[in-house]
């Protein structure tokens, strides 16, 4: 340190990142490392927390059983199957939810008369728990694929509703006078003002659509006999190979975590375009 | 929710309320006649409610499902707040765990229902321990990244004062933070609401999740509504209590402009813009 010090004045509008870059950035490689490691510290405490045996081994097999059981189920048809049935009635579900929550939320977010009348409405049935509708579901449609995706629908279609809302409440009052003042028809202007300036919105609501999405699903499935990630994890539980049931969980966490990496990066990709910022 | 002068009331009022009264109206005039099996009349759901509630045993599961909501959801506030103030002053801490708690926030923690609850059983606790679970962590995620939305001039002045440690973090980041917080705690409301039922449907002798099973299960169809309607009830008292509690502790904070901050407080990753 000391020698390349000496050998070139440090320029005073050079000094300054420097010495931010050295207490917290490690940079690229180094955050990779530091966060591989924080995985690894976490694999050795479960590990350590299965062998000491404070819960049965069938509650909290260790991190080696589930890898080993993971091989076998890449291998099955069954398990491709289940995630399979999970992510169609999930998808299905989310993307019928986009179709009526997004042009809706659009509306009522647009006129303002229309968001008043239905606000409290909305306020009551989103705080409602759409799991608990499931008895009066297996009652009405019994236990099909349909009603599972019903129940996602449901789930997912007040955060895309919500956030389109407010997407659409989000164009600043002089861009809505000005189209006002121009006289645009309404279609235009939906198009081309109020869905551009709501889509960063919606596509926040679109990610908490898609992680509800597979949440709601895996929960009917544990609920009712119908196939899927839920239903294996109960099937394997109860056989007493809680490995392959971890096995199942950890699945689901991949692909929730992997929806949201793949929206996070579409949301950047689609909205490269966007101006700076919102005003508030 | 915004201030508005007292003259404009009434007429705010009645712009809020004419759908929802029109929605209950058409609902009990569309199933007052109704002699389907699945749908009786709305009349009969709310006298059924009564009923259970008065004279049979519907308060006692009542009480359960919100005792476990209120244990769950209050360790979950503990613990993710305070991990979350370690880990958001921390920025190693931050950086090293972030891939981390966003898998661990995308996994269904409905998943681990059948898990838990067959090895530990079908008692409170298992129950508490999953609400727990599932909820902590939006707000354990919300509280991170509200402690490093705040301003950099605020921590900073805060630390060349030598504040001490203690202080700074209760009084400096702990209400720096708090909008997002009880933005993460909202959130987690929501999803405590649900595993309650999950746990409760999958394997529990006692609770509202039991009661629907139960009389869904029999084709009582009147007791299954009425169930799933004062799960409602449950779940919007309950995020209006937390809205309330929200007010009354921020409201330094919502009455006032937002102050310049690096991050919107409200719509954060984890929330629900409203």
């Amino acid at each position: 340190m000391a020698i390349s010090t000496t050998g070139r004045r440090p320029a005073p509008g050079r000094a300054r990142p420097l010495r931010r870059a050295r207490p917290g950035g490690p940079g690229r490689r180094g955050l990779l490392l530091l966060q591989l490691s924080a995985v690894v510290a976490v694999l050795v405490l479960w590990a350590a927390g299965a062998a000491a045996g404070f819960v049965s081994s069938t509650a909290l097999p260790g991190p080696a059983a589930v890898a080993r059981a993971f091989p076998e189920l890449l291998g099955s048809g069954t398990y491709w199957q289940a995630v399979g049935d999970t992510l169609n009635g999930a998808v299905t579900g989310c993307v019928l939810a986009v179709v009526i929550g997004v042009p809706l939320g659009l509306v009522t977010g647009t006129y303002a008369a229309a968001e008043q009348s239905s606000r409290l409405l909305v306020d009551v049935l989103r705080s409602f728990p759409v799991i608990a509708l499931l008895p009066v579901f297996l009652l009405v449609q019994g236990s099909t694929p349909a009603m599972k995706t019903t129940v996602v629908l449901l789930a997912c279609v007040f955060p895309v509703f919500l956030q389109a809302q407010y997407g659409a409440r989000s164009v600043t009052p002089m861009i809505a006078e000005t189209v006002h003042g121009y006289r645009i028809p309404k279609l235009l202007r939906f198009r081309r003002v109020i869905l551009p300036s709501a889509t960063p919105s919606i596509m926040t609501g679109l990610r908490l659509a898609a992680t509800t999405s597979v949440l709601v699903a895996i929960g009917v499935e544990v609920l009712t006999t119908l196939p899927g990630i839920g239903h294996e994890v109960v099937g394997a539980q109860q056989g007493g190979a809680s490995a392959q049931a971890y096995a199942y969980i950890l699945t689901a966490g991949a692909i929730g975590y992997a929806i949201n990496l793949l929206s996070q990066t579409a949301e950047r990709r689609l909205l490269r375009w966007r101006p700076p910022t919102h005003t508030e | 929710m915004s201030l508005k002068p007292p003259g404009t009331f009434w007429t705010s009022a009645l712009k809020q309320l004419w759908l929802p009264v029109l929605c209950v109206a058409v609902l009990l005039v569309a199933t007052a006649g109704s002699t389907s099996f699945y749908f009786p009349p709305a009349t009969d759901v709310l006298a059924t409610l009564w009923r259970e509630l008065a004279h049979d045993g519907l308060v006692d599961d009542l009480l359960f499902s919100l005792r476990n909501i209120v244990a769950g959801l209050a360790a979950a506030t503990v613990v993710g707040v305070g991990a979350g103030l370690v880990i958001g002053e921390t920025k190693l801490l931050r950086q090293a765990t972030a891939p981390l708690l966003d898998f661990a926030r995308a996994t269904p923690t409905v998943a681990f229902v059948p898990v838990i609850i067959l090895t530990l059983g079908i008692g409170s606790g298992p129950k508490i321990f999953l609400i727990a679970l599932g909820s902590v962590w939006p707000i354990l995620l919300n509280t991170i990244s509200g402690v490093h939305g705040i301003n950099p001039a605020v921590h900073e002045s805060a630390r060349s004062y030598r504040i001490p440690l203690r202080l700074r973090l209760t009084k400096v980041v702990l209400p720096g933070a708090l909008p997002q917080i009880f933005a993460g705690i909202r959130v987690a409301l929501s999803i405590a609401v649900v595993l309650m039922v999950v746990s409760e449907i999958y394997g529990s002798p006692i609770g509202l999740g039991n009661f629907i099973l139960q009389s869904g299960s029999s084709f009582a169809v009147p007791e299954t509504w009425a169930g799933t309607v004062l799960i409602g009830i449950l779940g919007y008292g309950l995020s209006v209590l937390l809205l309330v509690a929200e007010y009354a502790l921020l409201g330094w904070y919502h009455q006032r402009p937002p102050r310049t901050r690096r991050t919107k407080p409200t719509p954060s990753r984890n929330e629900v813009a409203s």
